[in-house]
């Protein structure tokens, strides 16, 4: 299990990083923390011709508030991001998130920028972007471009992000005072992969649910939006009756993503059960 | 990047030039850019003190310090590591001066075969130093990463535990 | 059965167990430890030789195909490549690999025309780095031609034409057949008024160790000797049949044994490896190193375990059980290595710790597009045992008793030893009520059922395992063949010996050499230990090391849970040579006679005076003053040094009908496991509330470390019952390659304490009357697990009959159960 040969680009800066992009176009790959792709080319899944190593690029590596988002540099450690206090105060969901992602020594290397570009569906963290709608912002030597969560995530390990180009910096809204999170999952070992994921957002006026974003992940090739549990919790007064109308509205997802941890009847039933965990948990019953 | 020819018979193999400081001791070597952080340490160093059981990031028996936090040695190329500071196993006691924590899990039976252990007692290091008084579940939380199919975890638990203490003593008083 | 006090009679022993011992008995911190600590313990992978190279193995994608070409002429181009070789070059120069099966399964170490399981080697590369290696194998290009492949045991029992794995066994997949009967079977079943039946089945899972399989071999041509090193077992008991697939005599084939990272089993015989290694190195002339990666070890190690499909009755009459009988298909894999020695072994103790007296049994082995099985902690004892307590939790059940009431009733007496079961089985000794009582009485058990009836109410599900096991220790050989066919019942040994050497040195120290290798359990701490009792020396003046094959022995190494048995023999016999020795040389020092004299506390002294010698001065005086002793004493030679060989301590052979099987697993220790669990019912989550696991082994040597394996088995366990799963698709493809989806349980998924407790009953057969543990907790644990979960869903009616229980497997039983309810 040793990798294939490839040849290592070193750049130290974004002006570097755009021209060694330019330059290899889609025989090279970006080598963030290596925390999924080294195994993969350890495995041999995957032999680039050229590797990116953005390990020293300056000004990647950051979290600070901007406006009404914050803004964390795509080469952020995970374990930055799940230590910082400005990360708890901001986006608890992350936080909430953060939980149940790998170990201390996979968190020590890899970044949240490495996660998400890397677009595994059962990860945590694709689903928090989206159930918060955050903005990704994907950098080339043409500039920026900035693309909502949703359509940033094109498929299984795709992304909107083309050769030549890397993300550099994902932006979350920060939680207004209104707003409740809730975050569950189910991994049948603790710090694995999720076998299904369930975070929630909702916005509150009292006892009533203005708007509500509903996420599933690992159970299909994308995480996304359960619309269906979000209407059933729009406009209500969110109650334990409430929650369970959610969660059985999760039937509307068909899990396509199965493998020997979860076949399709098993994500179901985990989804639902997720769901009214994370929403308990929002409504502070969890 | 350099060209040199690094095997008797082979092609000419791209390398790039690392410094690295490993243990206290600093080396200057050419490295083929897939060599990963295992083989560097165990082949050209010939520190086998870390030990290889996936190589795919799921065990943590290859895991050592590289400036002052745990990596998996088997997802890193050496040829990242330019300016690190290295330590693995060999760098906590001797046999006849054994760190604390290799103490303790002497004493308190935390291996049987080894193969885990260097890479338990670097993760139990780095946990230490950031957290010199954790508790049994911050323990468990922190050697999660770490697969060992021998003692079933409680007596490594245990043992972290108390060489807490111990050290803890060591400084305090 | 009663008391078959004859069998005492037979007894070796000459150690009886004392009150009181200086060494045995203590949690004496191991020997082994400092250089494991400290990164100096010498793994197989740390073995470096001058000029060597790398090997690494091209392996089928296919479940099951025919090797039409191969072509490895661009890997042979690529620079830093030294040699590539294919199945068939292998063959021209080494010949199959060894097999205990009988009639034997013809087996290649690297497949010559036919691949029948993914992961099976096809070619095989040396290079300068294990990196190029691998390029090299990419190069390789294989034409297969797809046959179809046989993953469903059942199916393969009537498999025809291509797919058929060994055309040249018969026309089918099925391996053996065999009904064997003990006892009045018929009239037990006949008789009883309540018979329990459940379909039962016991997945595919493996040792896993955390240190793969490896060898480095060096091939001297001048000499033709092969030097290998390896992390094997058993070398020094059938190493030399490593010799005979090289085609050289054994003479000519050292093996070195180096530490092992963990085994459980799956290094027992690890000979495909140093087979492969050696017939590289003998090819490109340069030592070689192969080492498995985690890939190759998944796949290609031969070290699956049991797969077991069973239909299982048990006869119950008037509360008491009578008869056992059941149907089984083993799912072999592709070849078979051991036989049907995992079967052998489950019949030492498949009537459990109870009185039951007529067993039936059916098994079909079959073959299947799939890795081999090889011995992993329990050899197939452990799945009689789950399946034995299953049957004993689904009685209790259906008559409506406490399962540890009923299981105390059925118990044998402790003053019914030595037991002789139906299968002719003999267990020397127990107090299986004891063991019982104290596992209840550390758990609390009625204070758990009462929390487990409250907890219920608050719609929680809890609850409450027990499992009464045994844990047979010390084998003897005639397991491995008595189940083949009884007109080629094959190479019928009946060895399985263990010898030491012991020196003194010149400085009166201690110097033993071990003939098996480590593998993590404490082979020197066991020496240092029971040889210090017997020489009455401390333990920091015993060192001990490991011979290889050439200075060796007999051994036959750790396996079974027989190696601190074994080695206590063994030490017993050399210590007395070595006391004699030492005995007569103080006689003369002291002009005494040498019965007049005692060793004590590491001195030889006259009996009722205060004149004495310390063993570093006779020990001197014995290695360079031969002039100043007698020399009519003619056999009186210089230093101090002694072998032994100790042989099983208590083994018959079977019957040639195998009506009787004879002795040959008497040394029974005993466990009780009683695990509290909850059940997440929407997730199907198990979690572990309390684990209390009482055993018997006996005297024990070591409480630290026996309770390491206690524990370490039952983490093992765990794995087995909920976590681990060895998957094959219908198409063959092993869906759970890897260390992400083959679930070695972490610190998380073992319970934060499991209370380990001994009861010690000391064989009357061993010296010292210790009993072995070394398979530990793995024994129970899935029994005891498996009835935890089914008694936390009891409410629901479900039945836990499957291993893995995953949380998948869980949740589908309890959604069925919601589904029938609605
Ligand atoms: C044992 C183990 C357990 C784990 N458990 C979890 C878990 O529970 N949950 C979880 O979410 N993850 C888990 N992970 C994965 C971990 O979170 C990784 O860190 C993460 O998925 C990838 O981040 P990285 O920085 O390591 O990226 P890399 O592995 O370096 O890169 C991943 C991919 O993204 C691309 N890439 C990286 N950075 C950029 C960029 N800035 N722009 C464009 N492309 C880029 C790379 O080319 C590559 O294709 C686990 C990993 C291991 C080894
Ligand atoms: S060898 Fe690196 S994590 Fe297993
Ligand atoms: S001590 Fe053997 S794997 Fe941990």
């Amino acid at each position: 299990m040793k990798p294939a040969p490839f040849r290592l680009e070193r750049p130290d800066t974004i002006q570097a990083l755009c021209r060694a992009l330019a330059k290899h176009g889609d025989s090279a790959r970006i080598l963030a923390g290596g925390q999924s792709l080294v195994p993969m080319m350890n495995f041999r899944l995957v032999t680039p011709e050229v590797l990116i190593d953005i390990n020293r690029v300056d000004g990647l590596d950051y979290i600070r508030l901007d406006g009404d988002a914050l803004a964390i540099g795509a080469m952020t450690r995970h374990v930055t991001v799940k230590e910082s206090a400005l990360v708890k105060a901001n986006v608890p969901l992350i936080a909430k998130a953060y939980d149940h992602i790998a170990h201390v020594t996979v968190r020590n290397r890899g970044t949240i920028g490495g996660n998400l570009s890397h677009g595994d569906p059962s990860s945590e963290l694709p689903a928090v972007a989206i159930c918060l709608d955050a903005k990704f912002v994907v950098s080339s030597s043409e500039g920026n471009r900035t693309v909502r969560a949703a359509e940033f995530f094109k498929g299984m390990f795709e992304t909107d992000v083309s050769p030549g180009e890397f993300l550099s910096e994902i932006r979350f809204p920060v939680a207004a005072r209104n707003q409740r999170f809730g975050f569950d999952e189910f991994s049948p070992r603790h710090g694995d992969f999720a076998i299904a994921i369930a975070t929630v957002a909702l916005e509150m006026k009292g006892d009533t649910c203005v708007s509500a974003s509903v996420v599933h992940g690992g159970v299909r090739e994308m995480p996304g939006q359960v619309a269906d549990a979000e209407a059933a919790l729009r406009g209500k007064v969110v109650s334990g009756e409430q929650v369970a109308l959610a969660a059985k509205a999760t039937a509307s997802i068909e899990p396509t993503l199965q493998n020997y941890h979860g076949d399709a009847a098993y994500k179901s039933d985990l989804l639902r059960a997720l769901t009214a965990r994370a929403l308990s948990q929002a409504i502070g019953e969890g | 990047m350099n060209k040199i020819a690094n095997v008797a018979e082979g092609p000419a193999i791209e390398t790039v030039q690392i410094n690295v400081e490993v243990n206290g001791v600093a080396y200057t070597r050419y490295v083929e850019p897939r060599l990963l952080l295992s083989d560097f340490l165990r082949q050209e160093l010939g520190l086998t003190g870390t030990h290889v059981g996936c190589e795919h990031g799921v065990c943590g028996s290859c895991n050592v310090m590289v400036d002052g936090s745990t990596v998996r040695s088997c997802l890193v190329f050496a040829s990242q590591l330019d300016n690190a500071k290295i330590e693995t196993v060999e760098s906590l006691g001797r046999v006849n001066a054994l760190h604390p924590l290799q103490k303790a899990f002497w004493e308190k039976h935390g291996l049987q075969c080894g193969f885990c252990t260097p890479g338990m007692l670097m993760t139990a290091k780095e946990l230490l130093d950031r957290n010199p008084r954790p508790t049994r579940d911050e323990i468990r939380e922190a050697i999660s990463g770490n697969l060992c199919r021998c003692t079933g975890y409680q007596t490594i638990i245990e043992a972290i535990y108390s060489a807490a203490y111990e050290m803890q003593g060591a400084t305090n008083g | 059965m009663a008391k078959e006090s004859h069998f005492l009679e037979m007894s070796r022993q000459e150690e009886q167990p004392r009150s009181k011992y200086n060494w045995i008995g203590k949690s004496m911190k191991r020997v082994e430890d400092p250089r494991l600590l400290t990164g100096k313990g010498k793994y197989i992978d740390d073995i470096e030789l001058p000029r060597m190279a790398h090997a690494a193995v091209m392996r089928s994608p296919h479940a099951h195909a025919r090797i039409v070409s191969i072509d490895t002429s661009k890997a042979k181009k690529l620079p830093g490549v030294l040699l590539v070789m294919t199945g068939k070059e292998a063959a021209e120069v080494t010949g199959p690999t060894a097999s205990f099966a009988s009639p034997p399964v013809t087996q290649w170490a690297i497949a010559t025309d036919r691949v029948r399981h993914v992961g099976e080697p096809v070619a095989a590369v040396v290079a300068e780095s294990r990196y190029i290696a691998e390029d090299a194998i990419d190069l390789i290009e294989v034409q297969y031609e797809e046959l179809p492949p046989v993953v469903d045991p059942r199916d393969a029992i009537t498999s025809t034409g291509d797919a058929v794995l060994h055309p040249e066994r018969g026309d089918n997949n099925v391996a053996m057949h065999r009904i064997l009967n003990f006892g009045p079977l018929a009239e037990d079943f006949a008789k009883a008024d309540h018979v329990v039946k459940r379909n039962l089945r016991w997945s595919r899972v493996a040792g896993m160790p955390m240190e793969t399989a490896g060898a480095v071999v060096d091939y001297d041509e001048g000499t033709g000797k092969f030097t290998i090193y390896a992390n094997t077992s058993m070398y020094n008991y059938v190493g030399w049949l490593i010799a005979v697939s090289l085609k050289v005599s054994a003479s000519q084939v050292n093996i070195i044994p180096t530490l092992a990272g963990g085994s459980f089993g799956s290094k027992l015989f690890l000979h495909k490896v140093p087979t492969i290694a050696a017939t590289l190195a003998r090819a490109v002339g340069r030592p070689v190193k192969f080492i498995e990666d985690r890939m190759d070890n998944i796949m290609s190690s031969d070290n699956h375990a049991s797969d077991r499909i069973y239909e299982a009755e048990l006869a119950v009459k008037d509360g008491m059980m009578t008869g056992l009988r059941f149907k089984v298909i083993d799912d072999y894999g592709a070849y078979l290595q051991y036989g049907y020695g995992t079967h052998g072994n489950a019949l030492s103790q498949v009537t459990g710790p109870y009185k039951i007296r007529s067993v039936g049994m059916e098994l079909t082995a079959v073959f299947t597009n799939k890795g081999q099985q090889g011995a992993y902690r329990g050899f197939g004892s452990e799945v009689a045992n789950f399946v034995l307590e299953r049957l004993v939790d689904a009685a209790a059940a259906e008559l409506g008793e406490d399962p540890t009431a009923f299981r105390e009733r059925n118990l044998i007496e402790p003053d019914q030893f030595p037991y002789k079961i139906p299968t002719g089985n003999v267990y020397d000794s127990g107090d299986y009520p004891a063991v019982l009582k104290q596992a209840k009485t550390m758990l609390d058990y009625d204070g758990w059922r009462k929390k487990q009836a409250e907890l219920r109410k608050q719609g929680r599900y809890i609850g409450i395992g027990v499992a009464t096991c045994q844990e047979r220790s010390v084998f003897s050989s005639t397991e491995f063949w008595f189940l083949n066919p009884n007109e080629t019942p094959g190479f019928t040994l009946t060895s399985s010996p263990e010898g030491i050497q012991v020196k003194i040195d010149p400085t009166g120290k201690a110097f033993a050499t071990i003939n098996a290798p480590f593998w993590g359990n404490s082979p020197e701490t066991m020496v240092v230990q029971i040889l210090a009792e017997h020489l009455t020396m401390d333990p920091a003046d015993i060192s001990v090391s490991y011979a290889d094959s050439d200075a060796g022995l007999n051994g036959t190494g750790p396996g079974g849970s027989r190696y601190t048995v074994m080695i206590a023999g063994a030490i017993t016999g050399a210590a007395k040579k070595i006391k004699t020795k030492l005995l007569k040389v103080a006689s003369h020092m002291l002009e005494a006679d040498v019965g007049d004299l005692e060793l004590v506390d590491g001195h030889v002294s006259v009996k009722g005076t205060n004149q004495k010698k310390s063993i570093p001065e006779i020990a001197l005086h014995a290695h360079y003053f031969r002039l100043s002793m007698p020399l009519e004493d003619r056999e009186l030679t210089s230093g101090i040094d002694a072998t032994h060989v100790y042989d099983h301590p208590f083994t018959t052979m079977p019957k040639e009908d195998r009506s009787d099987l004879g002795v040959f697993y008497p040394i029974m220790g005993n466990m009780c496991h009683m695990p509290v669990v909850e059940v997440d019912i929407e997730t199907g989550r198990i979690s572990f509330l309390d684990y209390v696991a009482v055993h018997d082994a006996g005297t024990v040597v070591n409480p630290m470390t026996l309770k390491g394996h206690i524990r370490g088995g039952t983490a093992a366990g765990i794995g087995t019952a909920i976590y681990e799963h060895l998957h094959y698709d219908k198409a063959g493809q092993l869906t759970t390659a890897s260390f992400a989806d083959y679930l070695i349980p972490t610190a998380f998924e073992v319970p934060q304490d499991v209370r380990a407790g001994h009861v010690e009953t000391p064989s009357p057969f061993t010296e010292f009357g210790i009993k072995g543990g070394g398979e530990g907790g793995r024994m129970g644990a899935p029994a005891a697990i498996a009835s935890a979960v089914e008694d936390a869903l009891r409410p629901m009616g479900i039945r836990v009959e499957s291993l893995p229980i995953s949380p998948r497997a869980l949740r589908e039983k309890i959604r069925e159960s919601e589904r029938l309810k609605a």
